[in-house]
């Protein structure tokens, strides 16, 4: 008797816990989905990117863009701040520039008002910049 | 058909319109003169891909995004 009880007693430990692991797997699958919004900031970056910084932002999750008015390279991370970098003629990170849509926004987006504001206003976006030493 | 793209927290909100419908125009005019005047950037493409920044509503623009303005992070 008891050892048929210590046997369907086991047997229930066994599936709550092979439940519990299903369910943690399933809430990590969840938690490391990227939002409905970061996708659709994704794809409007995607469309809006020349094919040249679209090969580099898959290959290396940044693209470069080049001032308007100054002709500098600038390479725009993925991110949602912090992320610009004025680079110096051998293509090596030289000052930072923080500069981000007033509202909050899904890092694709962000990422396209900077590359437009600079590509097209780059004056206007460094002027509300704050800048930043580059790690 | 033509369409305005405006960055939110939901990535973007599209609103499609028919260039050639009269009211559907003036009601495109209105929402682009609401959102440059609270302070977003209106851009199109060029032909070559090219972001352009306008100021004005441009009835032909096949595309327009509207991100808000920028600050200092």
């Amino acid at each position: 008797m008891l050892v048929n009880v210590l046997r369907i007693a086991d047997d229930q430990l066994w599936r709550l816990l092979a439940a519990c692991s299903r369910w943690a797997r399933d809430f990590r699958d969840w938690y490391q989905l990227p939002s409905i919004s970061e996708l659709r900031g994704r794809k409007l970056l995607r469309e809006w990117l020349s094919p040249e910084q679209l090969a580099q932002y898959d290959a290396h999750n940044y693209f470069e863009v080049t001032g308007c008015h100054t002709g500098k390279r600038y390479r725009i991370r993925h991110g949602m701040g912090t992320n610009v970098y004025e680079l110096d003629g051998a293509g090596r990170p030289r000052t930072g520039w923080c500069f981000v849509p007033k509202d909050h926004l899904a890092a694709g987006d962000v990422m396209l008002a900077q590359k437009i504001a600079l590509e097209t206003d780059e004056r206007g976006a460094l002027a509300v910049a704050n800048n930043f030493t580059p790690r | 058909m033509a369409t305005q793209i405006v960055m939110d927290h939901k990535g973007d909100t599209r609103h499609n319109f028919d260039a050639k419908d009269a009211k559907a125009l003036l009601k495109a005019e209105r929402r682009f003169k609401e959102l440059t005047g609270a302070g977003f950037t209106a851009a199109t493409r060029t032909a070559d891909g090219e972001p352009v920044v306008t100021r004005t509503f441009d009835p032909t623009a096949e595309e327009t995004l509207f991100f808000p303005r920028l600050v200092g992070g």
